[in-house]
């Protein structure tokens, strides 16, 4: 391919991914709607979508997408004609499809192989061959699992996942050449089993000291990580080739596993990408028009400042120029703000099917109703977000709703309800999730509390409902059970209440035994965020903004030079004085300068500057935070942020460092 | 938030009570009006601030807000202590700025007489005049009334004065 032609590729495949984004999320939604009732218009829409997706990938030589979106579009057809009705067990398998498109769509952007299309194209065919015979036996074994497990030990896995446990097959292949299988199964099966709760494995350890032992070696583990440890260790050890994870699916439907696809979704849904309006585009280019006119008034004052002696006019007009200049740049930093908005769609999208998904695993029956999609938050606000609502939502689904038979008894309707709704307030935006569940018992909640040494008696005894509420919000309060499986990261709720203070936003909850319960968050429309590198430094986290700095280097020793005894550092013709940040903050900047790994090169007062680190961390959006007025006055300290961990950082500014 | 008020409470036969937060700090014992104190929390990660003040500290994440906490110790020129379970840090208001002190341990809520606190020798609070407020007798022992807020504004003028030092000797 010319180059030419491999952008043009490049850039059609960006735009078709973008739109195939769009795309998986309405057929989601629409299959779940679907299920809940058949409407033939949108039938007609996820075939449409289908065919889109195969016109797209056609066109693009994408083929195993193309067999894969056929098969589902004929399916649509025969269920469009009104050949088959559209059973639960079908829409699972579309699911599936969803989910291989997601997969493949990550494999796309990181340049990776396409995931294997063999066996769900099998799954899918079964429907369009044999539409009416085959739907009993359709789920005695996982639809692509490679091993006939027996029936004890599917039952042992199974009951894993009803815990909320995520169970992963883990297949470990070694070099069939290789000495002494026997102890390399062994030392995989030890390292792993010392990390995670491994649960089975073929062989057994029986067997590999009897040297029993092929070149393969499967384990089904119980993890929190997505199985990613053990794929680590296993891929450490000798002789090893090749290490795959897959979550292991129940043998009832309906099936789990459905968090993976939902955890690659999460990382490639906000994208790095933003769109944007066009009149606003014309407004900050307008905007950035002001700035330039001032930069020219700037000058030309600048040279009459020189000649002209009357400085008393030349300095109202400087001060007309500088309270102008401020106008413009507080619109514009207004003006990028909104660029950085992003529609709540973009995380709620997912949800319709998680619940889905979710409710049929614990035998409820719920419909969740969602208000208010196109509200707009800040991008950095959308992605902290998105785990706290799943986790309430999630909680909403297991503890909230109650099943079928206890409803039917309670007077309610069968199907619970689930509210997700967004609206505007004032400078906020609210989010509230409402469940028309059990409710949570004060009493109950305090018991628990004291179970777990929380508080004592006595204080349980003072708290009022209201407060008994909050104890869900403390650290250590959340059950193991409650803490699982949100895409593999345990969360409590009080992770929830810390994720959110970290973005300044709030979260309260409120809840009436037996008629439901109500999380309600308060987030900041806008955030005062910037870019920021964080590095290490002594032991300390310190986060630079990106704007001040032009790279980050790798140093080594022998490509430090001096001048006049200083260390200089040579980066492509330019000469950077090296000096570490922690001899800088103690104000010794030639200082502990001994086995600094890497350099960030900055500019500090308009002068090339090195600043030695420990160690890089990475780029992160990171909130400013006040430190009150006895520390705001630090030289060369802008202020403090909230790190992901809940540890604070102080962010450096550079230009009043030395 | 609020300005400092203390908190009296009427008994006719005993006259009037303060309320205190009773802690350790080496071998003395100091005591804060509990209507300074906004809460008590253990002892958490807290992030050094370079050319901050030296009885700074750091900064900790207390709910989402970066507060500075103080060392008393350091403050009052006590010697070092290593860090155990035992330490609190007693989060006070003032003028709407937060701030942690770090304190050995603390005991409980005491009820003082009125008529037990005397005012400070000038010879023991030195250059601290200001924030010792009284020193009460109990039953022979001694416990130091501290003005939390009193603390606050003389961190932050000290913070100031030599921030101010700093960038004179810049100059």
């Amino acid at each position: 391919m010319k180059k030419d032609d491999l952008a043009e590729f490049q850039e059609d495949l960006q735009i078709f991914l973008i739109e195939l984004d769009e795309i998986l999320a309405d057929t989601e939604r629409n299959l779940v709607d679907l299920e809940r009732s058949p409407d033939a218009a949108l039938v007609q829409e996820v075939f449409r979508a289908m065919h889109t997706v195969k016109g797209g990938a056609a066109t693009l030589g994408l083929d195993d997408a193309v067999e894969v979106t056929h098969t589902m579009e004929s399916i649509m057809e025969r269920v469009r004609s009104g050949e088959q009705e559209l059973t639960s067990e079908m829409v699972d398998a579309l699911f599936h499809v969803l989910d291989w498109l997601k997969m493949w769509k990550v494999s796309l952007e990181e340049h990776m192989d396409s995931p294997p299309a063999e066996d769900l194209i099998k799954e899918m065919q079964r429907f369009v061959l044999e539409p009416h015979t085959e739907s009993a036996k359709v789920k005695t074994r996982p639809a692509d699992g490679k091993h006939t497990l027996g029936e004890e030990l599917n039952q042992k896995l199974d009951e894993y996942l009803s815990q909320n446990m995520p169970v992963y097959e883990v297949v470990v292949k070694f070099r069939p050449d290789a000495d002494l299988l026997s102890v390399r199964c062994f030392q995989v099966f030890t390292l792993v089993s010392e990390a995670v709760d491994v649960i089975f494995s073929e062989p057994s350890v029986d067997e590999m000291e009897s040297d029993d032992v092929g070149d393969v070696l499967t384990m089904y583990i119980s993890c929190e990580d997505g199985g990613e440890m053990a794929r680590q260790i296993a891929g450490s050890v000798g002789d090893v080739i090749e290490v795959s994870v897959t979550p292991y699916k129940p043998t009832n439907a309906p099936e789990a596993g459905r968090e993976s696809p939902d955890a690659t979704v999460k990382t490639s849904s906000l994208g790095r990408t933003v769109r944007v309006d066009v009149e606003l585009l014309d407004f900050l280019m307008n905007m950035i028009g002001e700035l330039v006119i001032d930069r020219t008034r700037l000058t030309q004052l600048a040279s009459r400042l020189l000649v002209d002696k009357d400085t008393a006019v030349i300095g109202n007009e400087l001060a007309a120029l500088a309270s102008h200049l401020q106008r413009t740049s507080q619109e514009l930093q207004e003006g990028i703000m909104k660029a950085r908005l992003l529609p709540l769609k973009n995380i709620f999208s997912k949800f319709p099917r998680m619940i889905r998904d979710l409710a049929n695993r614990c035998g409820k029956q719920i419909d969740l109703e969602i208000r208010g999609e196109n509200t707009e938050l800040d991008r950095t606000v959308l992605e902290v977000i998105d785990d706290p609502l799943i986790h309430i939502l999630r909680n909403a689904v297991d503890h909230g709703i109650e099943t079928p038979e206890e409803r039917r008894h309670m007077g309610k309707p069968e199907r619970g309800k689930v509210i997700l709704s967004a609206w505007h307030e004032e400078n906020q935006v609210v989010i509230e999730i409402t469940d028309d569940g059990a409710g949570m018992d004060p009493e109950a909640l305090k018991r628990s509390a004291v179970n777990k040494g929380l508080v004592s008696v006595e204080e349980a005894g003072r708290l009022s409902e209201k407060e008994a509420l909050e104890l869900i919000f403390m650290p250590g309060f959340s059950t193991a059970k409650v803490a699982t499986q949100v895409s593999g990261r345990g969360v409590g709720m009080d992770v929830v209440r810390t994720n959110l203070e970290r973005i300044n936003g709030h979260v309260e909850v409120r809840s009436r035994l037996g008629v439901g319960t109500t999380f309600t968050l308060k987030l900041p429309l806008t955030l005062a965020i910037m870019r920021a590198l964080l590095v290490e430094c002594s032991g300390c986290i310190y986060a630079i903004p990106t704007s001040s700095v032009e790279e980050a280097i790798t140093v080594s020793k022998d490509g430090i030079q001096t001048i006049k005894g200083k260390p200089t550092l040579l980066v492509r013709g330019r000469i950077f004085p090296f000096v570490s940040l922690e001899g800088v903050l103690n104000d010794d900047p030639w200082a502990h300068q001994h086995g600094l790994q890497y350099a960030v090169l900055t500019r500090s007062n308009g002068e090339a500057l090195a600043l030695g680190v420990d160690d890089l961390i990475g780029e992160e959006e990171i909130v400013l935070k006040d430190m009150g007025k006895m520390l705001a006055r630090l030289k060369g300290i802008a202020g403090a942020t909230i790190l992901p961990d809940g540890d604070p950082a102080l962010i450096l500014d550079v230009n009043r460092l030395l | 938030m609020s300005e400092t008020r203390y908190f009296y409470e009427e008994d006719s036969e005993k006259g009037t009570e303060r309320q205190i937060v009773a802690f350790a700090l080496g071998s003395e014992t100091y005591g804060v009006d509990i209507s300074q104190v906004r809460e008590i929390i253990p002892i958490q990660k807290i992030v050094p601030v370079p050319r901050a003040p030296d009885f700074v500290e750091g900064i900790i994440n207390l709910r989402g807000k970066v507060i500075p906490v103080l060392d008393l110790r350091k403050h009052f020129g006590f010697e070092k202590k290593e860090r155990d379970d035992e330490q609190k840090i007693v989060l006070a208001e003032s003028h709407g700025e937060s701030i942690g002190v770090i304190v050995d341990s603390v005991y409980s809520v005491l009820r003082i007489p009125e008529d037990s606190i005397e005012p400070p020798a000038s010879v023991i609070t030195g250059d601290d005049v200001g924030y010792i407020s009284g020193i009460a007798k109990i039953n022979d022992s001694l416990i130091v009334l501290l003005d939390l807020s009193q603390i606050i504004s003389d961190a932050e003028s000290r913070t100031l004065k030599e921030i101010d030092l700093a960038s004179a000797v810049v100059k």
